[in-house]
């Protein structure tokens, strides 16, 4: 039996000693920095990289194509929060998750909700939940959100690390500058459109859709969570809807698998938009991506919808 | 003296169906009866219903002068040893301690007295020097011994014993004999079912004839002939000569 | 060798690790004893049962924003109950009967916890732990709860070694094996409650039923057999956070930190069994050889 316990443990150890210089762990984006700093979504990576440029290391908890509701933290995920002073989340109920592992961490960070001073839109009444009703948590998608959101991260930057002051406020300045010319390009674009009708993999577009006065028809994916089904009669109601108003496109998310999407466009007889073309919903793409930094992902999108339904 | 075992025209039935009936006995301490019949003719059942474990849907049990469940801290029941699991891990002196419980109640440890007492009878079937082995190490005969010694611990009035002799070696149907006579001697009153007609006759005075209903119930000689065999293992039973038969076992 | 001692005790620097090393070896310690009695018991399908029927109770209280423990107590209880009246039953089909509670309870919860927003995240919660956000109020209701369980046990000891070893004998000696089933039942019932936080529902049962297989290959008395639960599943705790500690830090690696250490508990079981093996042939070629010459 002794026998049996050191082969477990040498066999165990062969494979810790293989990988130990293998070196494929996360880290912050830049271990020396004087500021710290873990985020949750991708988007939220971006704009603490934009906010803090060098002065910031960052941690980004969510990986691009990672649906923040299925999010599990693992033992790197929890050393980094504890060696951050400042943790960046979303806030709107995306990051249920985040206070257990916060507490269970014993960080001594501060927490920022980028949320704070944002006006939430409710959710459709079918999708609330009693229980955690905070609204649709997809405020970025409005670049006047967006301004909101990195002012507050300027902020905790600053209260963090006084000594980066101007920086952030420098960074803050232009990337306000960039967000304004943004809304103003986009709104440009979809003003131009006879038929603003969308349908979408899932409700994520809710603030994109009121910002530049689209027209939501329905959704695929009725609730926020991505793992809901549509049942028979919905189906059918979002069909005879898209045909009724004359949809010309329905658009897949780039998170999502795209067979829904495409069964529901057969039945109604419209174009699919999906792939490397598809919408992104839920946060940034993959580096190399179009949708791999906030600005660029926001014009994939708008550029996208505009020539799509135009 | 009270009796032992009084059982009057006892019937049993089951899911609506009668598997015993008309069952008469009387046992005074120190008789013994051997159950016989053959499987299915209700053995079991018989003594459940001495354990108070199946209820008599008519006629009574009465055990050592109360009721069944009332006697059972006096009855020991000492089973198949192929009804029990070998390969448990537990040692020998724990199986024969196991028959004072009942007097060491829930909660307590058995004490000094408990494991003298289980000393003593595991040394009475001759396996006092294995009391440390595991049970499954020992043969059949030598488990069923150390059935009997837990039965010898509880220290009962009455013993209900499954098939002892099945299958033993030798040595352990000499033991087992011996000591029952002991028991006999000393007040304990013996119900055994067994198939072997001669240590029927090595070991009990009384006869029970069972095939669902009671063939014949009394003295040995008396119970146990040619024709109450016939007609308990219908034309499978053959007398050889006195005291042993040809039972086709199905 | 100080390499291998680094990569074993490196992990439990954190506070969190820590925490969940506490919460595991409890667990440990807790489900090695209690899984020798359901193996001797031949409890191994009534202790699956009883885990997918707890599920329900735990999915109420987490969408009702109550403590997990007490909706597990209570739900614990409850099938522990109607399992055990049922076993003693003979008019029901035990097997059909189990399986039957064990979906249609499990589907309940299922339902009930996917109408909560988050629900694959929340399923995955309740059904295999978050042993590395356990706090201390955990591991003290832990600890509880294992004192009351093992205290069962030692309570009526006796009566289970008889009851498990011969349970004709035990009814002959007048013993109630309904309120005997019930009290281990119970027992079971509580190593579920324990278990919710760090491992959930699903992985609980490995826990009770992987450590005693393995002791029962290589030890054949009571104490023994406990002893090497014990010692099996806290071996299983340690390496399985450690190793998913390690590929999570050192490879960028997601190992479920829960599943881990039911992983780690298959793989001791499958190399003692498969050295067992191993030897059994060797002894009987050798015995052979010896005949033979």
């Amino acid at each position: 039996m002794r026998r049996l316990l050191v082969m477990a443990l040498v066999a165990t150890s062969l494979v810790a000693a293989c990988g130990a210089d293998a070196g494929g762990s996360r880290q912050s984006s830049n271990p020396d920095a004087p500021l710290q700093v873990v985020t949750t979504t991708t988007v939220l990576t971006d704009f603490a990289a934009v906010i803090g440029g060098e002065r910031v290391g960052i941690y980004g908890l969510l990986k691009p194509n990672v649906d923040p509701h299925d999010y599990e933290p693992a033992p790197a995920d929890l050393d980094a929060i504890a060696k951050a002073r400042v943790i960046v989340k979303n806030g709107v109920g995306l990051e249920e998750w985040l206070d257990d592992t916060i507490r269970s961490s014993g960080t001594k960070a501060t927490v920022a909700d980028a949320s704070e001073g944002v006006t939430v839109r409710d959710l459709p009444a079918a999708d609330r939940d009693a229980a955690h009703d905070h609204g649709d948590p997809h405020i970025w998608h409005d670049p006047r959100n967006a301004t909101r959101m990195v002012t507050t991260i300027a902020a905790a930057f600053t209260a963090a690390d006084p000594a980066g002051a101007s920086v952030y406020a420098a960074n803050l300045a232009t990337y306000v500058a960039a967000l304004r010319s943004l809304d103003t390009e986009i709104a440009a674009d979809i003003d131009t459109l006879a038929n603003k009708k969308l349908v979408t993999n899932h409700d994520a577009f809710g603030y994109f859709v009121d910002r530049y006065g689209l027209t939501f028809v329905g959704s695929i994916i009725p609730s926020f969570d991505t793992s809901a089904d549509l049942s028979a009669s919905d189906l059918r109601n979002l069909v005879t809807a898209i045909k009724a108003e004359g949809v010309k496109a329905v658009f897949s998310e780039s998170s999502l698998p795209a067979k829904t999407a495409a069964s529901i466009a057969a039945d109604a007889g419209v174009k699919v938009v999906e792939g490397d073309d598809a919408l992104y919903g839920d946060g940034l793409g993959p580096a190399g991506s179009d949708g791999a930094t906030y600005l660029t992902m926001m014009r994939h999108n708008a550029q996208t919808i505009a020539s799509s339904l135009r | 003296m009270t009796n032992a075992l009084h059982v009057h025209d006892l019937c049993v039935t089951y899911d609506r169906e009668v598997v015993l009936r008309d069952v008469h006995a009387l046992l005074q301490p120190g008789d013994s009866v051997a159950l016989i019949g053959p499987n299915g003719a209700g053995k079991s059942t018989f003594i459940k219903a001495i354990l108070g474990l199946v209820p008599a849907s008519s006629g009574f049990v009465e055990v050592l002068g109360t009721t069944p469940a009332k006697a059972r801290p006096l009855v020991a029941y000492v089973p198949q040893i192929d009804h029990l699991d070998a390969r448990f891990p537990i040692s020998v002196q724990q199986v024969a301690l196991m028959g004072r419980y009942r007097r060491i109640g829930w909660l307590r440890r058995p004490g000094r007295v408990d494991r003298a007492a289980t000393l003593d009878a595991l040394e009475q079937v001759g396996l006092a020097d294995r009391a440390n082995d595991s049970f499954g190490v020992l043969s059949g005969g030598q488990r069923q011994r150390v059935l009997i010694a837990r039965a010898i611990a509880q220290d009962a009035k009455l013993l209900l014993l499954d098939e002892p002799f099945n299958g033993v070696d030798s040595v352990t149907q000499d033991v087992l004999i011996e000591v029952l006579g002991r028991l006999r001697a000393a007040g304990t009153a013996v119900v055994m079912a067994t198939h072997d007609i001669s240590v029927a006759h090595l070991a009990c005075g009384h006869a029970c004839l069972l095939n669902r209903h009671q063939v014949a119930f009394g003295r040995l000689d008396d119970a146990l002939t040619a024709d109450t065999l016939k007609a308990t293992y219908g034309h499978h039973a053959v007398m050889l000569a006195e005291g042993t038969a040809l039972l086709s076992t199905h | 060798m100080l390499g291998i001692i680094r990569f074993l005790t490196e992990p439990f620097a954190p506070a969190y690790m820590q925490r969940s090393l506490v919460i595991s070896l409890l667990l440990a310690a807790l489900s090695g004893v209690v899984g020798v009695v359901v193996q001797l018991r031949r409890l191994s399908f009534m202790t699956d049962a009883l885990t997918h029927s707890v599920f329900p109770g735990i999915a109420i209280a987490f969408v009702a924003g109550e403590s997990l423990f007490v909706g597990a107590l209570i739900a614990g209880a409850v099938a522990a109950t109607l399992l055990t009246f049922a076993a003693r039953s003979t008019r029901i089909d035990q097997d059909a009967f189990m399986a039957l509670v064990l979906a249609s309870l499990f589907s309940i919860g299922v339902i009930v916890v996917s109408r909560h927003r988050s629900y694959s995240a929340d399923l995955t919660t309740l059904l295999f732990g978050r042993v590395l956000a356990v706090d201390t109020a955990d591991i003290i209701t832990t600890a509880a709860v294992a004192v009351v369980a093992l205290g069962v046990l030692v309570a009526i000891r006796k009566e289970l070694l008889l009851r498990a070893f011969d349970e004709t004998g035990a009814e002959a000696m007048g013993y109630s094996l309904l309120r005997i089933d019930l009290a281990v039942n119970l027992v079971v019932a509580l190593v579920v409650v324990a278990a919710v936080r760090a491992v959930g529902t699903a992985l609980v049962v490995a826990l009770l039923i992987t450590p005693a297989a393995t002791a029962r290959l290589l030890c054949s008395r009571l104490q023994s057999l406990m002893i090497s639960a014990v010692a099996i599943s806290a071996l299983a705790a340690w390496l399985g956070l450690v190793i998913s500690y390690d590929a999570s830090v050192h490879h960028g690696i997601r190992l479920a930190a829960g599943a881990t250490i039911v992983v780690v508990l298959t793989a001791l079981f499958a190399v003692v069994a498969i050295a067992q093996a191993l030897r059994t042939g060797m002894a009987r070629r050798r015995t052979l050889a010896a005949v033979a010459t």
